[in-house]
């Protein structure tokens, strides 16, 4: 077993974005000295954090890596990682979890946007906030997350869960505009309120427990059910969409 | 700089010279008979040389393309490259940015390239995409489709007037020639209509679309322009169109000596048969015999080729028709007086029967076109495919074996509505540099500037490729020829290489190359009282601000002015 610690030195410039995708189990259970770009620099990451390595890697599987400090500038964390596990002990910048296939990475702060891009597997826990494009697809891709799990504990900015096709997306906190707009499969479900989710939604199943604001009117309701104690009302849609399979499911809703 | 090339195994179809071992010689960015001093020498090692390639129709420049690329980030994370030395970054596919189309085009041998559809309105946008594509000369088709000047003054029989219109406008939008899309298909598309028949008039203008077109062609040659008029037939895209297609090259007389009367553009997509989707099937036959029948026809193939593009047409109620099929991204736009547009983007399918059988058309077109002059080669890019595919689609021409592979990967339903696996013409070398080049620049009239062919006097427009023509033999080497014509071993433009193998070599080479009819004073329009109301009415802007000023839109303008016959 390696765990890695990377630690943020102290003077790093916290407004220069850091490109990181060399942060990954993948990549660290060879070899640690990798370059990451810092702005328009190519710099060593030693440069950028101090590192500590504890036992012998024996693969990505066995591979942990901790990082320590506030790193909302750094951006690309565990990009295309497949196994391991990487711990966020502070904030995380944006384009964690791109394309990820498995592996866990844990954010015990806030994550900035697209947390977890066109997913594929795996899964991610996040303890505090998480930016817009939370777990969506590519801006005008069809396909967004294909597959595994993305949990956050507090709120999420707008266009959560994108294009949708697979997977589960949890918010416990409340969701800005537009979550689960363009959903084509997979679940989300939100705990709080949202604003006009699920428009244009293909099929799949999305649940908000709280408020919905300006329901869009292309949702026909079907019945109420009571999930996890909570009474929601059941809809189908978007029937904008020619043979719309969507389910959406809202505990309380103002129409626009 | 002058170059002296050696060796050269030379096709130059509008000189005659059909694979002959020659050299080149080039001074002050034109070919010449006498050996310069002092020039640089380069030898071609055999390889065949073309003059520079023409594209008569494709989308790369205005607003329709761009508004491709933002209705379309994803197709950005294709393409890319970083910066190098003397190129800038690209990214991008289907649509990619100006600088990419013109990077590929040059490495592809292209030197000229024709915007096959600019609303005159947005004609400011379209040549500043023009300032930025450095390597190749543009011409623009301005569009007159839904033109309520030149319609009225059809329908009242005035085809003077109607050319007069025509010459005001092309003069003040620096366009290049005259460009018909879906006639008359934009003013129904207003009322949420299409045009149906073209002998039946449409409502409030009294005019069929069969009247306009012709009326639109006689006009045109009253100008004396270098280009006739560019036509999109009516009905794209609709299975059972053929006839439509047939009905309206019936129309055409034949006007012109030096080239057509007529160029039907994308013809691909207008020669469907069947009912519906369910019974469709190829028309090519009939379609092909009509252009074989009538030398003032000039068609392009519109070639479909499998995978992702997008898809632009100044045809409205097509797009429309097209997103409720494919229920996807999707936008139409209504260009005041003037014309409409569409874009979505497709992805064209191998085992998709329909897309397996408009693979199918555009290549049965070709093939039964006997005269290569008379059908050009084309994707309408990026509508049937983006322009990167040509080389394929010349390998597909060459090789009935690469055929009949392809063939054998489409739907297995494909091989009883078509007749493809029947056509067993290989096209020549001599054949592919009319489709490609001379054929283009008969149709475009640019013979007379220079351009097309390698003979003294010409531009130096050079495409030189890495295929020795004495020694690969096309049916069977068909990987080779890709190759070949993807990418140019020197590419050369006015006398200045533009690229080397992937590098290029220079920028700024561009010019515009535009037409202003000389029209006596009584038919000068910019006085004209209707025509002044007409902008008071109804446009949103003040007739004075509509031209397109010279000095600032074009960097290097080149004008053409021509005699008129008014």
């Amino acid at each position: 077993m390696r765990r890695v610690t990377l630690i943020l030195r102290d003077d790093v410039d916290p407004y220069l974005p850091i490109e990181a995708e060399a942060i990954s189990p993948e990549i660290f259970s060879k070899k640690i000295d990798v370059s990451v770009y810092v702005g328009n620099e190519r710099k060593r990451i030693t440069d950028v954090f101090d590192i500590r390595v504890d036992g012998e890697a024996a693969g990505p599987s066995a591979t942990e890596i901790v990082i320590v400090g506030d790193c909302h500038q750094v951006k690309r964390v565990g990009e295309y990682m497949t196994n391991g596990k990487i711990i966020v002990e502070g904030n995380v910048g944006m384009h964690c979890g791109d394309f990820m296939a498995g592996g866990t990475i844990e954010i015990e702060g806030n994550a900035g946007d697209w947390l977890g891009r066109e997913m594929l597997g795996g899964s991610i826990i996040c303890h505090g906030n998480a930016g817009n494009y939370c777990g969506s697809g590519y801006r005008g891709g069809r396909k967004g997350v294909r597959g595994g799990e993305i949990f956050v504990a507090g709120n999420v900015g707008d266009y959560c869960a994108e294009c949708l096709f697979g997977g589960l997306v949890h918010v416990k906190g409340n969701a800005g505009i537009h979550a689960g707009s363009n959903m084509k499969g997979g679940k989300l479900l939100i705990e709080g309120d949202c604003l006009m989710p699920c428009g244009d939604m293909f099929a799949g199943e999305a649940t908000v427990y709280g408020h919905v604001t300006d329901f869009l009117p292309t949702f026909k309701e079907t019945g109420t059910n009571i999930e996890d104690g909570h009474h929601l009302t059941v809809f189908h849609g978007d029937v904008a969409h020619r043979n719309a399979k969507g389910t959406l499911r809202v505990g309380s809703f103002d129409r626009i | 700089m002058d170059y002296i090339i050696n060796n050269a195994y030379v096709v130059d179809p509008i000189n005659k010279i059909s694979g002959e071992i020659r050299d080149i010689f080039v001074s002050n960015g034109r070919i010449t008979d006498e050996e310069p001093k002092g020039a640089e020498v380069i030898d071609a090692g055999g390889c065949l040389t073309l003059p520079g390639g023409i594209d008569s129709h494709t989308h790369i420049c205005g607003t329709k393309v761009n508004f491709g690329r933002y209705m379309s980030p994803e197709d950005m994370r294709a393409g890319r490259a970083p910066r190098r030395k003397g190129m800038r970054a690209v990214s991008g596919y289907s649509i990619p940015t100006t600088y990419g189309n013109s990077y590929r085009y040059a490495l592809m041998g292209y030197t000229t390239l024709t915007e096959g559809a600019m609303a005159p309105l947005e004609a400011r946008h379209t040549h500043e995409e023009f300032k930025h594509t450095p390597l190749q000369d543009g011409l623009i088709l301005t569009l007159f489709d839904g033109d309520w000047g030149v319609m009225r003054a059809v329908a009242s029989g005035d085809i003077k007037r109607a050319a007069a219109l025509i010459a005001w406008r092309l003069d003040a939008v620096k366009g290049y020639g005259v460009k018909l899309t879906n006639p008359l298909g934009a003013e129904m598309w207003s009322w949420g209509k299409n045009v149906e028949c073209i002998r039946k008039p449409i409502p409030d203008f009294d005019l069929s679309p069969a009247e306009y077109i012709k009326g639109v062609i006689e006009a045109n040659e009253m100008l004396g322009l270098p280009h006739s008029v560019h036509l999109h037939c009516n009905n794209l895209g609709k299975p059972g169109n053929y006839t439509c297609t047939i009905g309206t090259m019936g129309l055409v007389p034949d006007l012109n000596e030096k080239r057509q009367t007529c160029y039907l553009t994308h013809v691909q997509f207008h020669s469907y048969g069947g009912t519906s989707w369910k019974d469709f099937c190829s028309k090519s036959e009939p379609v092909a015999n009509m252009v074989n029948l009538r030398p003032q026809i000039t068609i392009d193939m519109g070639q479909v080729m499998f995978g992702r593009t997008t898809t632009m047409t100044a045809d409205g109620p097509m797009e429309f028709n097209l997103y409720r099929l494919h229920q996807d991204k999707w936008s139409n736009h209504d260009v005041e007086l003037e014309t409409a547009s569409g874009v979505i983007p497709v992805i064209y399918r191998r085992k998709n029967l329909v897309n397996s059988i408009m693979w199918s058309i555009g290549l049965e077109l070709a093939l039964q076109v006997k005269n290569p002059w008379q059908c050009l080669l084309t994707t309408d890019n990026p509508n049937g495919a983006p322009f990167v595919k040509y080389p394929e689609i010349i390998g597909l021409l060459m090789s009935k074996e690469y055929r009949d592979r392809e063939f054998a990967t489409v739907h297995p339903k494909t091989g009883s509505r078509v007749i493809l696996p029947s056509l067993d013409r290989e096209l020549t070398f001599d054949e592919i540099a009319v489709m490609t080049r001379a054929g283009q620049a008969r149709a475009l009239g640019l013979i007379e500037r220079g351009k097309g062919h390698l003979g003294p006097g010409a531009e130096a427009d050079i495409a030189i490729y890495p295929i020795k023509p004495e020694k690969i033999d096309p049916s069977k080497q068909y990987a080779e020829i890709i190759r070949g014509f993807a990418q140019t071993k020197y590419t050369m433009k006015l006398g200045v290489m533009i690229s080397k193998d992937d590098q290029v070599l220079a920028d700024n080479q561009n010019r515009t190359f535009w037409c202003s009819p000389q029209v006596p004073k009584e038919y000068d329009m910019s006085k004209d009282p209707d025509l002044i109301r007409t902008f008071d009415r109804y446009y949103t802007i003040r007739m004075e601000n509509y031209p397109v000023e010279e000095d600032y839109y074009l960097t290097k303008s080149m004008k053409i002015e021509t005699e008129t016959m008014l």
